[in-house]
């Protein structure tokens, strides 16, 4: 189980390209640079930030957040480190969920099952990968592999930031049910990666 | 945990992509993966793959005023117009004749006592933010903070010398403000007299727990020997 150079193999898309020269150009304090950088991906990781936070003035303050450690890690972060998507995409997430340990742990902001389903299913429906997203046919196979309740707890957490007893109350299921859901999605993901 | 045991590895790599991996669990393995190659490489993998989860995410226009207060933040100055630039400079200017004369008086009134090394520690757009003045004949180390940049809420700087032989040794958290002045351990006062440079970490309130950076690196400064 070592084959981490699979993804990384695949050579960056245009769109990519443009993104790692803003971020060579971050690293040597070029500001504008990050202008630019904002401009492109600001929109997709204010998304994540809302689906995950879901109060806009806290992700309002995260994406400021998220900004500032983009021009300051810029340096660290070179074409060998991953795809740039996945870098920003990631330290949003991670701040997000930084905060949701501070900010969401009040009744009443436990997430709302309709609204969820609701805003689920796009994800099936849409065939083309979005301009952010670099395309993976690999990837979209291999979840399509999933089974449709592996797959919705895959979302909830990813893309809604819910932790295991988030997803448990939401779908109404026992938690050690959905422990065990989300283990074996991950498993037959990397199975279906990797094979 | 055990770092090598590759199937866990990647479990908890891969719940911690996720976000599931929650609480003093999370956070251990945030220090792991710093510390640990093979395991920020399997964090990579799985941050690269479970992206495609988020395929159907709508973009949102974030509001305008984010972006002025991001450039605020990082004292980046985007609006170049003449009038801007000459009120920066009349600022500069008075500001180096006060610091000047500040300094003027502090060495009369401290004629014998000088720092033995000094760092300044800037931001990559030139602006300093802190100074730090190591007084060696006194075992004392006194720290400056000028403009901050924003840093992650609940978290503090950390300064750490970096000794040519050995790890680097914690000179404590960095003030956020005014001049913080503190005593020099025997062993802080050694790894100093064999460091060319200092670090600055981020790290959890207080401090690193391990007595070694936990967080990321964000600035690394050279120390010049004075005096």
């Amino acid at each position: 189980m070592n084959p981490i150079t699979e993804s990384s193999a695949e050579s960056p898309t245009e769109f990519e390209e443009q993104l790692l020269r803003l971020l060579g150009r971050c690293a040597a304090a070029d500001s504008s640079a990050l202008q630019r950088l904002y401009e492109l991906v600001s929109p997709i990781l204010f998304a994540s930030l809302t689906r995950i936070l879901r109060r806009r003035a806290l992700a309002e303050e995260a994406l400021q957040d998220v900004f500032v450690s983009i021009w300051q890690r810029a340096g660290q972060f070179s074409a060998t480190r991953g795809r740039p998507m996945a870098w920003m995409m990631s330290i949003a997430r991670y701040r997000a969920i930084d905060l949701l340990r501070h900010e969401r742990h009040v009744p009443a902001l436990i997430p709302d099952l309709p609204e969820r389903l609701a805003a689920q299913p796009e994800t099936e429906s849409e065939e083309r990968s979005p301009a952010w997203l670099p395309p993976s046919g690999l990837l979209e196979h291999c979840l399509g592999l999933l089974t449709e309740r592996q797959k919705h707890c895959l979302e909830l957490a990813f893309v809604g930031g819910n932790s295991h007893e988030d997803i448990s109350r939401l779908t109404g299921s026992p938690l050690g049910t959905v422990k065990s859901w989300i283990r074996r999605g991950l498993q037959s993901l990397r199975q279906c990666l990797e094979a | 945990m055990k770092p090598d045991n590759p199937e866990l590895v990647d479990r908890l790599a891969a719940e911690y992509v996720l976000g599931t991996l929650r609480g003093p669990a999370r956070r251990r393995f945030e220090r792991w993966r710093t510390n640990t190659p093979h395991v920020d490489q399997r964090c990579r993998y799985w941050e690269e793959h479970l992206m495609h989860v988020a395929k159907g995410l709508n973009p949102v226009q974030p509001p305008a005023h984010v972006w002025p207060a991001i450039r605020k933040r990082l004292n980046l100055t985007a609006d170049r117009s003449p009038r801007r630039w000459a009120r920066s400079w009349a600022l500069a200017a008075s500001l180096v004749l006060v610091a000047g004369l500040a300094g003027l008086l502090y060495w009369r009134s401290l004629p014998s006592v000088r720092p033995t090394a000094t760092s300044t520690i800037a931001a990559k757009s030139g602006g300093e933010i802190w100074q730090v003045e190591v007084f060696g004949t006194t075992n004392r180390l006194v720290v400056h903070a000028a403009k901050l940049p924003a840093h992650p809420a609940g978290r503090d700087y950390e300064l750490w010398a970096l000794p040519k032989n050995g790890n680097p040794v914690s000179l404590g958290v960095l003030p956020t403000e005014g001049t913080s002045t503190r005593a020099l351990t025997a062993i802080q006062k050694a790894a100093l007299a064999s460091s060319s440079q200092v670090a600055v970490s981020i790290e959890p309130p207080g401090g690193s727990p391990t007595g070694q950076p936990t967080g990321d690196i964000v600035f690394v400064a050279p120390l010049r020997a004075s005096g």
